[in-house]
């Protein structure tokens, strides 16, 4: 019996040393409290954004159990954001994200002042809704549609852009109309893929060119999926539709695409808040605030200037 | 002059002979093995490094990130299995039981655990339970997820390894007296944790596979790390290869230790 004890004895020290190892060792990166920071990127991204100055929202107390009051009692913005869109959010070699949108939450974090970290859930569950808390706030170049109103709350647009189609350089379609029939590739549950499906129901600042006819619509996870799929020398599709800002960055990349067309349609983007999540409204007004000050004193021109070499953040002249 | 008395328990010279040639054939066969394994490693992996080659700054860059992901990897199997092996204690009692609700209960838990895949268990959890108000982090869904798909199996495990242990030992248990409870913690489990401890090993390497799953719901272990890393990058020939051959590695590294965790719980019954 005590030749068994002590053999029992074995994997169970195993076991408890094992996790008191990986749980010492990874105590920054892997935390284990089942709380939304269970698999955020390393703290680096927060230690950059916290401040001590007085929030521009608490002037009137925030209401007690709403989005607000989490958010200053957990001193945290909590950002759902993309590891593979750049160059509005990308994942660096160090497990921190960078991009315009990744800049752009880190200063409503810091005027809000709290720390941000950030989540990656897949793209199609951002858009539904029904986030159960797992993060707060959307900063994911998101663009006001119709059927997202309908599950999120928006904030005034941050920046606008023009939807671009671009085709295969090996398709040799140069016109917009040359698509009709053929392959194009898109983000999942994106505008993109509704004004292909002609199903768009967003404000377009700019007219909406009617999609090519019989288009076969090809859905990856992400918009930059589909720039690396062709630059793979994937042939399934010979269309790439996407923000203006990710094809002029594919094309940088020397992905082998070219512009085909005028922008189809002109989107505005913004933040994001779950409706279904805790009650809103005072987080709601201090994002708005937040953002209509980041355009009056020039934050998010700077920003876009640096991420995309031009000032993106003013509503194009219809 | 000595004269040396032939000793009653001296081995017949012919035996030493045939056991030094069984050893020498055990040596080659064990060169040759691994020659064997050297060869087709080399090359394949030449072939690979010359058509496709090596990106070494690429992976100087990336290399800490995605071998970060092994700490979390191995968390979450350490965890899972330690969950899994508790619910597969109380799952094999229950197909044990004699009460027809512990067993019915045990058994619908074993046969729908069984019977749907663990991604479509990992994803249940994750997507489906938050519309009944159950909302539950990434990495605590991998390892329920996990704890509840490898307890089912090794259900199975532990009651065919309750059932193995010698029913010579339940009787002379019981007929000492001793109570029923008795019985089965201090005679049968203990005997019968040394009979599963291999599964329980096996299903323990394998999970370390299966934690790749994981990755589907955002879990920053070393797949998504490898995917994060290649993807936007185009560089998913070295990222994958390097996962594949960390989960490789891993298994190599677990498997010897159970091997030696195996040869010490059998010493008591090897012939020595």
């Amino acid at each position: 019996m005590r030749h068994i004890r002590s053999t029992m004895g074995i994997p169970i020290v195993m076991v408890v040393a094992s996790l008191l190892l990986v749980a010492c060792s990874s105590a920054g990166s892997a935390s284990t409290a089942p709380s939304a920071a269970a698999s955020t990127a390393p703290s680096a991204a927060a230690t950059t954004a916290a401040s001590a100055a007085p929030s521009t929202a608490a002037s009137t107390a925030p209401v007690a159990g709403g989005l607000l009051a989490k958010v200053l009692a957990a001193k945290k913005l909590v950002v759902s954001t993309d590891p593979n869109y750049a160059p509005q959010s990308f994942l660096k070699s160090d497990g921190t994200f960078e991009g315009f949108d990744i800049d752009v939450a880190t200063e409503i974090a810091k005027r809000l002042g709290v720390a941000v970290s950030f989540e990656t859930p897949s793209w199609d569950t951002i858009t539904a809704g029904s986030w159960g808390g797992r993060w707060d706030v959307s900063v994911g170049s998101m663009t006001i549609t119709v059927p997202r109103q309908k599950v999120l709350d928006f904030s005034p647009p941050y920046y606008y852009t023009p939807a671009q189609m671009a085709a295969t350089t090996k398709s040799g379609i140069t016109t917009l109309d040359g698509l009709a029939g053929k392959t194009v590739c898109v983000g999942s549950a994106t505008t993109y893929q509704d004004w292909l499906q002609g199903k768009l129901q967003s404000v377009s600042l700019g007219p909406v060119l009617t999609p090519p006819a019989n288009v076969q619509v090809q859905t990856l996870d992400t918009d930059q999926a589909c720039a690396q799929a062709i630059a793979a020398g994937r042939q399934d599709a010979q269309g790439f539709l996407s923000a203006s800002t990710v094809i002029d960055s594919a094309i940088t990349n020397k992905t082998p695409i070219v512009k085909v067309g005028l922008p189809v349609f002109v989107e505005q983007l913004a933040v994001s808040v779950d409706k279904s999540g805790p009650p809103d409204a005072d987080f709601m007004a201090a994002l708005t605030k937040i953002v209509n000050d980041m355009h009056t004193d020039g934050t998010l021109t700077a920003l876009s200037q640096k991420w995309f070499k031009k000032d993106l953040t003013t509503p194009p002249s219809p | 002059m000595t004269v040396q008395a032939a000793r009653l328990d001296a081995v017949p010279p012919i035996v030493l002979e045939v056991e030094a040639a069984e050893r020498r054939h055990a040596v080659d066969f064990r060169i040759r093995f691994i020659a064997t394994w050297v060869a087709i490693l080399g090359i394949v992996g030449g072939f690979l490094w010359i058509t496709v080659g090596v990106n070494l700054p690429f992976l100087q860059e990336w290399l800490p990130f995605i071998l970060g992901g092994i700490w979390i990897t191995l968390f979450i199997s350490v965890t899972s299995i330690f969950f899994a092996v508790i619910l597969a204690v109380f799952g094999a009692l229950g197909r044990l039981s004699a009460n027809p609700f512990f067993n019915g209960a045990a058994s619908l838990y074993v046969s729908i655990v069984r019977g749907t895949p663990l991604v479509v268990q990992i994803l249940f959890i994750f997507l489906a339970l938050p519309a009944a108000g159950i909302v539950v982090p990434p990495l605590p869904t991998g390892i329920i997820a996990l704890a509840f798909n490898y307890g089912a199996y090794l259900t199975e495990v532990f009651r065919a390894g309750i059932q193995a242990v010698p029913s010579g030992q339940v009787e002379a248990a019981r007929a000492l007296g001793l109570p029923e409870s008795t019985v089965m913690r201090r005679v049968i489990l203990p005997q019968a944790i040394r009979i599963v401890t291999p599964a329980v090993g096996n299903d323990f390497i394998a999970m370390t596979k299966d934690s790749a799953l994981v990755s589907i719901v955002g879990v920053q272990e070393l797949l998504w790390r490898a995917q994060a890393a290649g993807r936007p990058t185009g560089q998913s020939f070295q990222t994958i290869i390097v996962a594949a051959l960390m989960y490789w590695c891993l298994t190599l590294v677990l498997s010897f230790f159970q091997a030696r965790l195996e040869r010490r719980m059998a010493a008591g019954d090897r012939n020595r």
